[in-house]
């Protein structure tokens, strides 16, 4: 089929369906987001060729005759239904006629991948944050320093030596936090130890777990350091910025020292990668239209993302 | 104060005159922010931790405290009161806070500590004395010979020493616990029994109704008298009334009760004794031996699994007309097929070997981790990698080295995990609660586990920390 390049809004909105992977930057809140790229997408419809104003029926008619301008009000009046004119609705689309819902919600100092569900693409959204795909982040802890609720915009509440942490130290710590995480994923799996079951789900490895209460971690590994900053790569479900900025902590004080998280990014979630993510200067309709297609590519190439079968997991996922 | 204030007062008056001045009504920064940048940043504690641990490792101990052998304890009144029977989770030692504890042992119902510090005691002990097993211990005053049948906190025991005996001669290179005895190699290649004697398991004559109770007698043996000049003793392994001592040249030489033949001297005979065995391993260098009860495996330098003694649940030989107690050393057919074998457990009624590709295999009767439908297997059989660790975030991991106790089975990997199962007599697997576990399970520990002491209803683990 060859291209036809589309100057009509509605042929626009009509497929403006899907998953659309946007960069949330830091510091912004999900709503903010979500509203800006509402409005983008409104103003770029807007822009683009509109529908004509309804034709008026027949026998109705608008004005009376006799006056001098009577000639011209009928002609109007007989083609186009003047309520139906853009100077009295206003602007076609407004961003409360999309349908827009995220698949899992980051915390405001949070950056990285965020998956929107719009219009028909808000059951898919349901459809993958009912299947609990993993989330990779990428947290950068600050050593040395601790802040009131672990993330750099509070206050300082302490101030400590870092001199003896090195990446080894890190690293094996890590590794112990990631074996005992996995061990709790099986707790949190809501199957009794006791059972062949049991047996049988631990033969297969990692589990999703039951419901959404609970954070899982599944892989701790640290992949840079340098002092003071140490960066960690971390596979998680469920989990919140509260809870990985608390696990950075917690780290730095089972290495006899402080830390804080000062930079938290999302860099996979499910397949839906950072590298495809739509940056904030490209949080325009052509951008967006872009991404929508790039992301049901992706989905058509995974398909257990909307329908998954297996409890077990892989780290692809 | 003061000062506090008029900074704030001057703040508030810039805002207004600004306020005034520009005619906006808006501050540029959030209330919430202003608290952060008007923090005084002098006034920030600092955290300094002890960071450097004098001592290498620590010891996590779970399991039944009762008999003291856990050292927990430090008052005898708290250790009898209600609810302190039994640690179900890994709880850090404070002896090992204090001390430099270089290996762990440990037997029915009491824990040894090998231990390097400035006194020159090396050897400590804690739990069950009832055969004097952790030597002659007077109750506070020396003077009041009373016999303590339990020590509720790791006490020294003092190795008998002659003339021109160092500390550094006296530190531990082995140590091994059975039922009610300990067998103590230190550095100089001298061996010291203590404890009950009556199968000879001291590796002394048998005395008739000689009262162990409240005995000051520790045995002592030089490996000369054992293996030769020429020969040194390596390691020292206890079964449940036996003892065997390994040299370098890969010999084996047993003592002690053999009614199921696990002395492997070829009889059913107890024997006080210590005699070199022959059997299959006679031309082979065996390089590790493994018993917690009354079967015995060894492990020569090429790989290939021994055993002898006990093996009613068809542990050792499963033909059909098997014998159920073998008392000479024999080469195990049921492990051919596993390949090379990098370490052996025995337990009561199981057995564990380790291969060289990190998987575990066990076989016998029991827990044996394949979940609670499986109770006996006469061929050995491998657990899966993901039961250990080996999972998509962690694709290396592999298993390096097992262990067991009479009723359950440990696996360390190479982050350093410890995984438990099997039946969980007064909570010794240290999973936090008292039901038998079916397949391996991590146990929680603050630490790389490096070795791990299987008792009969308590474990002992020697790790190393994280910072």
């Amino acid at each position: 089929m060859a291209l036809t390049k589309v100057y009509d809004a509605a042929t626009v909105f009509k497929h403006m369906n899907g998953i659309l992977n946007v960069y949330k930057p830091a510091g912004m809140k999900v709503k903010h987001v979500r509203n800006a790229i509402l409005s983008n997408i409104c103003k770029g419809l807007n822009e683009m060729e509109q529908r004509k104003p309804r034709k008026l029926q027949e026998n109705i008619r608008l004005l009376g005759t006799g006056t001098a301008a009577d000639h011209v009000l009928h002609n109007i009046g007989e083609q186009t239904d003047l309520s139906d004119h853009l100077l009295s609705t206003g602007p076609r689309y407004l961003p409360r006629d999309l349908i827009c819902t995220t698949v899992s919600s980051l915390g405001d100092h949070t950056s990285g991948v965020l998956l929107f569900g719009i219009n028909r693409g808000a059951g898919q959204s349901t459809s993958i944050r009912k299947n609990r795909p993993v989330r990779v982040y990428h947290l950068i802890g600050h050593l040395g320093i601790a802040t009131e609720n672990n993330i750099p915009d509070s206050r300082v509440t302490m101030r400590s030596n870092h001199r003896h942490v090195s990446a080894d130290r890190i690293s094996s710590l890590a590794a112990s936090m990631q074996a005992s995480h996995q061990r709790k994923m099986f707790e949190l799996c809501g199957v009794d130890l006791q059972t062949q079951e049991a047996y049988e789900l631990a033969c297969r490895g990692l589990l999703r777990p039951a419901d959404d209460s609970q954070p899982v971690v599944y892989g701790i590994k640290l992949i840079h350091f340098d002092r003071p900053h140490f960066t960690l790569e971390l596979h998680a479900i469920n989990e919140t910025q509260e809870y990985l900025a608390t696990l950075v902590h917690d780290m730095a004080l089972d290495l006899r020292t402080v830390a804080h998280c000062s930079q938290l990014r999302c860099v996979r979630h499910a397949h839906f990668d950072v590298t495809d993510s739509l940056l904030r200067h490209a949080w325009h309709l052509p951008g967006i239209i872009k991404n929508l297609r790039q992301q049901r590519d992706i989905l058509r190439a995974h398909p257990q993302l909307l329908r998954q079968q297996r409890v077990e997991l892989q780290a692809t996922e | 104060m003061i000062l506090d204030y008029m900074v704030g007062f001057t703040r508030n008056t810039m805002l207004k005159t600004r306020r005034i001045l520009l005619g906006i009504s808006r501050s540029y920064t959030a209330t919430a922010k202003r608290g952060v940048l008007a923090q005084d940043k002098s006034k920030i504690k600092e955290y300094s931790p002890k960071t450097t641990d004098s001592h290498e490792h620590r010891v996590y101990v779970w399991g039944f405290q009762e008999t003291g052998a856990l050292g927990l304890q430090t008052n005898v009144k708290k250790a009898k009161e209600r609810y302190t029977e039994m640690v179900h989770h890994p709880t850090r030692l404070q002896f090992s806070n204090n001390n430099e504890i270089t290996d762990v042992a440990a037997g029915y119902g009491f824990t040894v500590y090998a231990v390097n510090r400035d006194d020159g005691e090396t050897l400590f002990g804690s739990g069950l004395n009832t055969d004097s097993q952790l030597g002659f211990q007077v109750k506070g005053n020396p003077n009041d010979p009373a016999n303590l049948d339990v020590i509720i906190y790791p006490t020294a025991i003092k190795l008998p020493r002659v003339q021109g005996e160092t500390d550094e001669d006296m530190r531990v290179k082995s140590m091994s616990a059975g039922r009610a005895h300990l067998v103590v190699l230190t550095q100089n290649g001298t061996i010291f029994t203590l404890g009950n004697n009556s199968y000879g398991q001291c590796g002394r004559s048998i005395i008739e109704e000689e009262r162990y109770s409240k005995s000051a007698l520790i045995h002592r043996i030089s490996q000369e008298d054992i293996c030769g000049k020429e020969d040194e003793v390596v390691q020292v392994e206890c079964g449940q009334d036996h003892s065997m001592f390994l040299t370098k040249k890969g010999r084996i030489y047993t003592c002690g009760w053999g009614a199921d033949g696990q002395t492997g001297q070829g009889n059913y005979h107890t024997a006080g004794q210590i005699t070199l065995i022959g059997g299959d391993v006679e031309k082979e260098k065996i390089v590790r031996l493994s018993c917690s009860s009354d079967c015995v495996l060894a492990l020569n330098e090429a790989g290939d699994a021994f055993g002898w003694g006990n093996s009613e649940y068809g542990q050792l030989d499963d033909s059909e007309l098997a014998e159920t107690q073998i008392n000479i050393p024999r080469a195990l057919k049921l492990t051919k097929s596993i390949g090379k074998i990098k370490d052996v457990a025995a337990g009561g009624s199981f057995c564990m070997a380790l291969n060289d590709q990190g998987l575990v295999y066990t076989w016998g009767f029991g827990i044996l981790g394949f979940g609670p439908f499986v109770e006996q297997t006469s061929k050995p059989q491998h657990l899966l990698p993901p039961l250990f660790g080996r999972n998509d975030f962690s694709n290396e991991t592999t298993v390096v080295s097992i262990g067991c106790g009479v009723f359950h089975m440990g696996a360390v990997n190479s982050d350093g995990d410890l995984f438990m199962w099997g039946k969980n007599r007064f909570g010794h697997l240290g999973l936090g609660h008292k039901k038998d576990q079916f397949f391996p399970f991590k146990a929680a520990i603050n630490g790389k586990v490096t070795k791990v002491a299987y008792g009969v209803d308590h474990t002992i683990a020697l790790c190393k920390t994280f910072f």
